[in-house]
């Protein structure tokens, strides 16, 4: 019986990363899973609307959570920053009575809906490893990776209660995904260090220089791909790396994908673009 | 009427009205008010709570101010004892071996072998304890008085006897004696037991066969003639009969280290010696552990009570631990296969590797809970003293794998020792301590001071609640990347300076400025770090976020920062998602687009379809519209989500400005 999820793409899956958006529900079918839409669902805030206005995010979040609710589904995401946003207010909103009980007045104006706390937010991830079963996963794979392949988290939904049973710090559900997967998972210790991305626009140097030691530190290690669980750091780590090379004088020219474009790739889907990253991967480099 | 003794019942609050009223006949301690040994026949100096009856001379000149004393007392506990001196001062005198006769010696014993040992021991028959002071400076008068405190909890009732007057004789019925007493001059005997010496070195002494003893010499080791009274007490009471029971001590002029340690062996030793005289030399540890604690067992059985098993099971650790030799300059890793008893804390474990395996490993040692002893343990910060070794990494495959590196953000010194000044040159550079408002104070019994809102001052509490200032600072991943990044150890704690009431206006603007600069919350790229690391995190992270909103409302959200979230938060109220070109646009503007464009920023965007196969068409568009959205290429406009009008809504409820 496909496990059905309410789908959430995270915040950069309708413009800047459609490839997740192509590559997702492939995956998804090949895993059982069935996804609803959230089509009412707002950005996750990425903490940075929180900046502004706290409740805001809280607000904004609860009323997505709340759709969630109102489907009787729990939430999905392929998005790190989307799992450890939306957990984080759920876990306030569960934990404080009043916080729940003031958004709650504002959405019963505003929407009509109430969120009760019942619902749960999940990444991809922890659904393959905890509900799914790493067997099955192995079952569906077409294309094994046959690489040294570099999984990064990041540090959003690696928090207490958010990921699962994995561990916080150390974590290793992405290596026994790749292990599934075909592939050679490498151990590096920068897979849950963040690479800055709300302070891209405003911090660059910083930002550039935190993205270089994370690449490097794959690079180091043999990886020969990095795969991003956060769409978000993706963005940081593909698109800024020749320039955070430039500005660091450390080579990091290495292929950044995002973890629905791996499973999509290893269960068969997309083959032309799993030879463009293998080619890549082979004669290009980055 | 005629008083004929004075003492102090149990309840005394220290007011020192008696002291004030009758200086020569009360004397007010930390917790009690004494009767001074002056005006007592007994010499003692206690709370005369055996009614030893005041000294003619001193009832005939201060009755009235001892009953004066008694009126002013506001708890009522200075009890003034009627009757004739003449008819008193007998019973005083009366010689101990008749209390000794009241508890029959071969009963006593028989009590105290058939029962159960300490608490017995402690409590029944004689405990009295003669502690005897002679003092030319008072040194030893204070310390006698202390001893006598500390008697207490070993079931000794202490009286402190003046030399000065004290009938020598009367300590042949005695079971426990202490002599504090110092040298003076040339080897001389202090003013106040000249006399008493006198005697004791004279034929007419007693026997003191029964007496168990401990002698306290103070002296001063630049005298010929060092701790020679003491010498002298500690010889004539042996030649007298009586038993040592523990060496004497000599102390020099800083006499409180060897004389606290004395007591902790002479006070056991002195309360092991039983109702009856008896000395019981097995029970001398136990007293000791009693004491201590070591002894006693906490609450067992299935009733929440029970105390958590320490002991675990050795697990089978693999250690792999970060080294750095500064004179090679070389860095490395060293690993060590293990079995180590699971409730091992990593800082023991670190030790058990420097004592048995590499003697040059280096880290910072100390107690459990000290904050420079901070560390990196598998990614996680940690306490290596607070941390055991079976709960700071997970089991995988029957093994734990512990990777043990320095604080990140910190230059190394050796090993795992990092050099804290850069985070000290910055915490100094944010002038962290208070400065204050002059305000109103309240009136409290201490005197007038000021008072904070419970509620605010538990916040603040709760926001410098953290374990360690260092542990703090490498939970950002900024901060081994941001130069001159004051970190969040140091912009938490100036945000509570800055949160406080009582703060002057000045101070407050200044911590405003400090926050607020490009070395402030404005460099710090992510919070999210910080909440999974710090020890508080979300009184932190909270703190931290109300910084950094405080300074965007300041600046009125210009620069980029503001811009940054402020058009980030506008494009979630026009469609429910972000728009990466409006963005992009908005805070880099002109200026940043074309960096990007000789960076290769928007050849990588424009060129994305070639790594993600993605379509042509939407990459393309950034060479015809000016290089916006972060990649590959977004779309130029958002479309809504479903039920947009809500989203508006809740935006226009909850924050007008946007």
């Amino acid at each position: 019986m496909a496990l059905k999820y309410a789908y959430h793409p995270g915040n950069v899956a309708h413009s800047s990363a459609p490839e997740v958006a192509d590559t997702m529900p492939p995956a998804a079918r090949s895993l059982g899973i069935e996804l609803i839409p959230l089509d009412g669902a707002t950005s996750c805030g990425a903490g940075i609307i929180r900046q502004a206005n706290d409740i805001l995010q809280v607000t904004l979040n609860a009323r997505t959570m709340a759709l969630a609710e109102s489907m009787s589904l729990d939430i999905i995401t392929p998005c790190a920053a989307t799992a450890g946003n939306l957990h984080e207010d759920l876990i306030r909103l569960r934990n404080d009575p009043l916080l729940l009980a003031k958004t709650n007045d504002v959405l019963r104006r505003t929407t009509g809906l109430t969120l009760e706390g019942t619902v749960s937010v999940h990444h991809l991830l922890h659904v393959m490893v905890d509900e799914i079963g790493l067997d099955k996963v192995e079952a569906n794979v077409r294309n094994p990776m046959r690489s040294r392949i570099a999984g990064y988290y990041g540090p959003n939904m690696q928090q207490e209660g958010a990921c699962g049973d994995d561990d916080v710090y150390d974590p290793n559900y992405f290596e026994q995904l790749i292990e599934a997967l075909g592939g050679t998972p490498v151990e590096w210790e920068s897979r849950t260090q963040s690479v800055g991305v709300p302070g891209l626009f405003s911090e660059e140097p910083t930002v550039l220089r935190q993205a270089a030691a994370v690449i490097s530190d794959a690079k180091s290690e043999g990886a020969d791909i990095i795969v991003s669980a956060c769409t978000l750091s993706h963005a940081v780590l593909d698109v800024y790396q020749g320039k955070a090379s430039r500005a660091t004088g450390i080579s990091t020219n290495l292929p950044v994908i995002h973890l629905t474009e791996l499973l999509s790739f290893a269960f068969g889907h997309h083959n032309s673009r799993l030879a463009q990253l293998r080619t890549r991967m082979a004669v290009i480099g980055d | 009427m005629t008083i004929f003794s004075v003492y102090i019942d149990d309840g005394c609050i220290t007011c020192d009205a008696c002291e004030e009223a009758a200086p020569d006949v009360f004397e007010v301690s930390d917790d009690t008010c004494f009767i001074k040994p002056t005006v007592r026949i007994d010499g003692g100096f206690d709370r005369n709570m055996d009614q030893s009856g005041l000294k003619p001379e001193i009832i005939s000149a201060m009755s009235d101010n001892i009953l004066d004393a008694a009126e002013a007392c506001p708890v009522d506990v200075i009890m003034v004892v009627e009757g004739e001196p003449s008819e008193s001062v007998e019973p005083e005198e009366a010689p101990e071996p008749e209390t000794l006769e009241a508890v029959p010696e071969g009963a006593a014993v028989e009590d105290i072998e058939v029962g159960e040992g300490i608490e017995q021991i402690l409590t029944v028959g004689d405990r009295s304890l003669n502690i005897l002071f002679g003092s030319q400076s008072g040194n030893s008068e204070d310390l006698s008085a202390k001893l006598a405190k500390q008697a207490k909890g070993y079931g000794l009732e202490g009286t402190v006897h003046d030399m000065d007057g004290f009938d020598f004789n009367s300590l042949s019925g005695k079971k426990r004696v202490l002599i504090v007493c110092s040298t003076w001059g040339e080897g001389e005997m202090p003013d106040n037991a000249e006399e008493l010496w006198q005697f004791a070195s004279s034929d007419a002494a007693a026997r003191l066969d029964g007496v168990h003893f401990s002698i306290c010499a103070l002296g001063d080791t630049s005298y010929e003639f060092y701790c020679e009274s003491g010498k002298d007490w500690d010889r004539r009471l042996e030649q007298l009969g009586a038993t040592r029971l523990v060496d004497r001590v000599d102390c020099d002029v800083d006499y409180d280290s060897p004389a606290a340690a004395w007591a902790l062996e002479a006070l056991p030793t002195l309360a092991a010696v039983d109702g009856t005289g008896k000395f019981r030399e097995d029970m001398v540890e136990p007293i000791k552990a009693h004491i201590s604690g070591d002894g006693s067992r906490g609450a067992e059985g299935e009733d929440g009570f029970t105390l958590p098993t320490v002991l675990a099971d050795s697990i089978q650790a693999e250690i792999t631990i970060f080294r750095y030799d500064p004179v090679a300059a070389c860095t490395g890793k060293d690993t060590w296969m293990c079995a180590l008893p699971g409730h091992l804390s990593v800082l023991e474990a670190l030790r058990t590797l420097k004592d048995s395996q590499d003697g040059s490993l280096t880290f910072r040692d100390g107690a459990c809970d000290d904050p420079n002893t901070a560390i990196s343990v598998n990614g996680r910060l940690v306490m290596p003293g607070l941390s055991r070794l079976d709960s700071v990494a997970p089991t995988r495959d029957g093994a734990v794998r512990i990777r043990i590196e320095p604080l990140p953000g910190f230059d190394v010194v050796r090993d795992l020792v990092i050099d804290p000044w850069s985070l000290e040159r910055k915490r100094e550079s944010s002038k962290p301590w208070m400065v204050a408002a002059t305000r109103e104070g309240a009136s409290t019994p201490q005197g007038p001071i000021g008072t904070m809102d419970p509620a605010a001052a538990s916040h603040l509490h709760s926001v410098t609640d953290y374990q360690s200032q260092a542990l703090l600072h490498a939970s950002s991943d900024a901060v081994p990347h941001a130069n001159g990044y004051l970190g969040p150890a140091v912009l938490v704690s100036a945000w509570a300076r800055r949160s406080d009431p009582r703060i002057s206006p000045l101070r407050r603007s200044e911590i405003d400025e400090l926050i607020g600069s490009s070395n402030g919350i404005k460099a710090e790229t992510d919070l999210a770090p910080i909440r999974r690391q710090a020890s508080n995190a979300q009184a932190i992270s909270d703190s931290l976020l109300e910084a950094k909103n405080a300074t965007l409302t300041r600046d009125a959200y210009n620069g980029r920062h503001g811009k940054h979230v402020w058009w980030y938060t506008w494009t979630i109220k026009s469609s429910g998602r972000v728009n990466d070109t409006v963005i992009y646009r908005q805070v880099l503007g002109p200026a940043g687009l074309l960096g990007n464009l000789f960076s290769g920023v928007t050849a990588r965007m424009v060129f994305g379809f070639t790594r993600t196969g993605g379509n042509m068409f939407n990459g393309m568009l950034g060479m015809v519209a000016p290089p916006a959205g972060i990649g590959k290429m977004p779309q130029q406009f958002n479309s809504s989500v479903e039920n947009h009008h809500e989203v508006v809504a809740i935006f226009n409820e909850l924050d007008g400005r946007f």
